[in-house]
């Protein structure tokens, strides 16, 4: 049995974001670079089903972690490996980078076809571009059953099926039977990633890590990267501040909270 | 042109349809008419629907609105997979110039940027953020309305099975109902310190709310979550310490009557829909208040 984990390095949303001058996208030179909050959750529950399978006496699968970016992404695939997977495959070549979610989940979809996955687990959603469809357009590409914002996953490997809990709008969620081979795109919330430990460290500096081009993927290069995205960004442009509310500011905690009471009695609120 | 939708966000991919202007056909896709939901046969009904194309301009942009839903969202990718089609996920404004060229509004890095962009397809799949393109007119203009069935020569064999819903949280909280609510975000840094949003809370006699860091990190049980995928809510004062506003948290509470927001971080995107902001760490400003509200209420 074999587990898929498709992760996406992001730059960490508190770091300090500048507007790039080509104005199209953010300044991309001084950033911190993170695994993406859901995919690290992607991640731990792929460790923790492996952990149950070997604790029920099956074998335990193996888990590969794949990642589509820059030379920068290495870091992100051996933090994977430091924190349990076996082995990484990174969709490093040039002609696949600059795509969006449908080139992407292209590429992503021909490499975990490659590696004969049984089970792609991903996030939900990435932190940074967030349009939510990697997994979707992978999972239809490689026609698996699919569910999208999964918060319990239970597996039984014998019958080769899922038992899924999804979230669904207003505290409500759905439960799903999936059949493998499947793919499940993971909530925030299912679990807590754990911090990889030193030992782990080192041992992921020894783990194998593979690059996988294009040619390699048999892809055309017409419908991934840049060439294969299906819209462009035009403009990137900070949310206008304020909506014309009232900002208290550079003053001290005692005076701020005495004016907003004022404002809140004249709007008889309190 | 083309809406589709049904359930909830109709309005808003209405709206957004006529933003786009020229010729709008609403598609409803319910599960009388077409069964039980499932991914892959909604978004092939709908393919099988607009592929049909009966007699309309092949050059002229082809647009499909779906409602960003937790269920249309989960499927909409797929549509567009299969037709060939760009993907714009939960937009918040559409324009399209003279020439026919169709942009798109939508939120980056976690509402910290918004991004212009423009499709390079004929035809484009987009989603349309709930709580957009508010305060439009229901009555107006009523739209042609197909109401899409199973495609007769459908083989699509889902392999996923509903079991049954369940309510994700136990009870005991009124958010729905609270006149007032005071939420903690992950501002509040760990659950030792929500105590200072609870203390507040109970000075203000409101009810305890939420952000999903908070609920994901288990700092508050998710009963306590405001936003999309917890509780919606309009109380007539919310009060948010150290929220910073995602998407889905301005969902589920944008139409509270009075909104105050106190957050350290004056980009916060909490603020664009704040009356009132405190711009200081919460941690001194929310005891202060605290305070202060005991004391008015004794006198």
């Amino acid at each position: 049995m074999r587990i898929g984990v498709c992760i996406k390095q992001v730059p960490d949303t508190d770091s300090q974001l500048r507007i790039a001058d080509s104005g199209r996208g953010i300044d991309d030179s001084d950033l911190n670079w993170v695994i993406s909050s859901c995919d690290l959750c992607a991640l731990e529950e792929a460790l923790l089903l492996a952990e149950a399978e070997l604790a029920r006496g099956e074998e335990r699968p193996e888990l590969v972690v794949f990642s589509l970016g820059p030379a920068r992404v290495e870091e992100a695939l051996r933090k994977a490996l430091a924190l349990g997977a076996d082995r990484a495959v990174h969709l490093a070549d040039e002609a696949l980078q600059g795509g969006d979610a449908l080139a992407d989940g292209r590429a992503l979809a021909a490499a975990v076809a490659k590696e004969h996955c049984d089970l792609v687990l991903t996030g939900a959603q990435s932190d940074d571009i967030g349009q939510a469809a990697t997994p979707a357009v992978i999972a239809e590409i490689l026609g698996f059953p699919y569910a999208w914002l999964v918060m319990a996953v239970e597996l039984d490997s014998g019958k080769r099926s899922l038992r899924v809990v999804r979230e669904l709008e207003a505290g409500m969620n759905e439960v799903l039977r999936l059949d493998l081979p499947a793919l499940l795109a993971i909530q925030s919330g299912i679990n807590k990633p754990r911090f990889a430990s030193l030992r782990g460290t080192l041992q992921a500096r020894k783990k194998p890590l593979r690059h996988e081009d294009r040619r390699g993927l048999e892809v055309d290069a017409a419908r991934v990267g840049a060439a294969g995205a299906g819209f462009e960004t035009e403009s990137v442009t900070l949310p206008p501040a304020g909506a014309g509310g009232v900002m208290i500011e550079g003053v001290s905690a005692e005076t701020a909270a005495e004016e907003l009471i004022a404002h809140l009695e004249r709007e008889a609120v309190l | 042109m083309e809406g589709a939708g049904g359930g909830p966000g109709t309005q808003e991919v209405r709206a957004c349809g006529r933003a786009l202007g020229g010729n709008c056909r609403v598609a409803l896709l319910d599960e009388e008419h077409l069964g039980p939901y499932a991914p892959g046969l909604y978004a092939e009904a709908l393919r099988a629907l607009i592929t049909d194309g009966d007699g309309e301009d092949p050059a002229a942009p082809l647009v499909v609105l779906l409602p960003h839903t937790y269920q249309s969202a989960e499927y909409a990718p797929r549509l567009a997979v299969r037709l060939d089609a760009a993907y714009i996920a939960s937009v918040s404004a559409a324009t399209i110039d003279d020439a026919g060229r169709v942009r798109f509004r939508r939120s980056i890095l976690q509402a910290r940027l918004r991004a212009e962009v423009r499709p390079r397809k004929r035809t484009v799949v987009a989603t349309v953020q709930i709580g957009a393109f508010g305060g439009t007119d229901p009555a107006a203009s009523p739209d042609a309305v197909v109401k899409v069935g199973r495609p007769a020569d459908i083989e699509e064999h889902e392999e996923r099975e509903v079991l049954g819903r369940e309510a994700a949280g136990g009870g005991g909280v009124d958010l729905a109902g609270a006149e007032r609510i005071v939420t903690a975000g992950r501002g509040v840094g760990g659950s030792d310190e929500v105590s200072v949003a609870a203390e507040l809370a109970v000075a203000l006699d409101a009810e305890l709310g939420a952000s999903r860091p908070v609920v994901d990190n288990g700092w508050l049980p998710r009963e306590h979550q405001v936003g999309s995928s917890g509780h919606i809510v309009a109380p007539n004062l919310y009060l948010a310490l150290g929220v910073s506003g995602s998407i889905q948290h301005l969902m589920g509470m944008s139409g509270s009557r009075i909104i105050v927001a106190i957050n350290k971080d004056p980009e916060a995107p909490i603020f664009s829909v704040a009356h009132y902001g405190i711009v200081a760490d919460l941690h001194e400003v929310a005891p202060v208040l605290t305070r202060l509200l005991e004391a008015r209420r004794s006198s």
